[in-house]
């Protein structure tokens, strides 16, 4: 267990180190311990629902021509608030990127660089999945109404979900 | 299980301050604090998550909060009377966006602290939401950094 516990105590750090997170993660995190439980397991599953469903209306618009670009930056914009707004330091920054290039009339670049934030977004998810994956394993004593494996945690909240990882 | 703290003082970060400030880089610290009196706060933001999120992060902090999703319903809402400590509004919303909104309920006299949170990073846009009437520009997401003084100074903390 302790291994576990160290295990994920680094995988953690790289997500700082590696600059896949920021800041903006530490404080939800200290907002859960505010005495709000389960609010970053919440929140990034509410991220991560809508966010994949705006990448995929931002995908088909890139697709069409002819694009229109007022409308892309405008998703692009929600994406790149939201991103920051869980600390999702990477995806932003390639969310920024896209927009500069769909601004300046590159569209091929534009749609090389929205595939970048494809799988930065998809490696991001993959990452978090398995570190509250490892948490909940870590943390066996946790109260819950229903036990939800992590990847349908972060795939789709359901409604009446509330559970504890103080252990 | 308690989260590891990611280790040293994760580096200096960098704050928007507004009110017509300049930039600067602090280091990252998180100050508790407790509210003495009763705060309430509207989110204007048209992306639901970010409303959810702005609305979670201030209600951790102690505050009662409302949310509308476009600029009209602002305004609409302020013009009925509705009277908030604290207004958090986006710059790119539906309807009616934040610049015209900001312009327009500072237009009716409401005095209270505004925040321009918003995902624009540009000087250019800066200028105009602080030239429309918000008291701070802020580019997502709203830090502890930012928000701590503005509770403070709101709660007569300061």
């Amino acid at each position: 267990m302790e291994n576990l516990r160290q295990q994920i105590a680094e995988m953690r750090q790289s997500f700082f180190d590696e600059e896949i997170l920021d800041k903006q993660f530490y404080q939800l995190e200290l907002l859960e311990k505010r005495g709000n439980p389960n609010f970053v397991e919440e929140v990034l599953t509410v991220y991560f629902r809508e966010s994949t469903t705006l990448l995929q209306t931002i995908e088909q618009a890139i697709e069409t021509e002819p694009i229109e670009p007022v409308k892309v930056d405008r998703m692009l914009y929600k994406l790149k608030g939201s991103s920051a707004n869980i600390g999702a330091n990477k995806v932003r920054n390639n969310v920024t990127k896209t927009r500069q290039l769909v601004e300046g009339g590159n569209l091929e670049g534009a749609k090389a660089a929205f595939q970048e934030l494809r799988n930065e977004h998809a490696n991001l998810r993959a990452k978090l999945e398995l570190y509250f994956q490892q948490l909940r394993q870590a943390c066996p004593a946790e109260t819950a109404s229903r036990p939800v494996p992590a990847e349908v945690i972060l795939h789709d909240a359901r409604p009446g979900d509330h559970r504890s990882r103080s252990c | 299980m308690a989260s590891a703290l990611p280790s040293g003082d994760m580096g200096a970060a960098e704050a928007n301050s507004g009110n017509g400030g300049q930039m600067q880089k602090k280091p990252f610290t998180f100050n508790e604090i407790v509210l003495r009196n009763r705060l309430t706060a509207l989110v204007v933001d048209g992306d639901n998550f970010c409303r959810l999120l702005e609305q979670g992060i201030l209600q951790a902090y102690g505050l009662e909060t409302q949310s509308v999703n476009n600029g009209d319903a602002a305004v609409e809402l302020i013009a009925s009377g509705a009277k908030f400590d604290l207004i958090l509004i986006d710059m790119l919303l539906p309807i009616l966006d934040g610049v015209e909104a900001t312009r327009r309920i500072r237009a009716m006299g409401m005095r209270c602290k505004m925040l321009g949170v918003t995902a624009c990073s540009g000087e250019r846009e800066r200028q105009a939401f602080l030239a429309a009437g918000v008291d701070v520009f802020v580019e997502k997401p709203l830090g502890p950094e930012i928000l701590i003084p503005v509770l403070r100074e709101l709660d007569g903390q300061v």
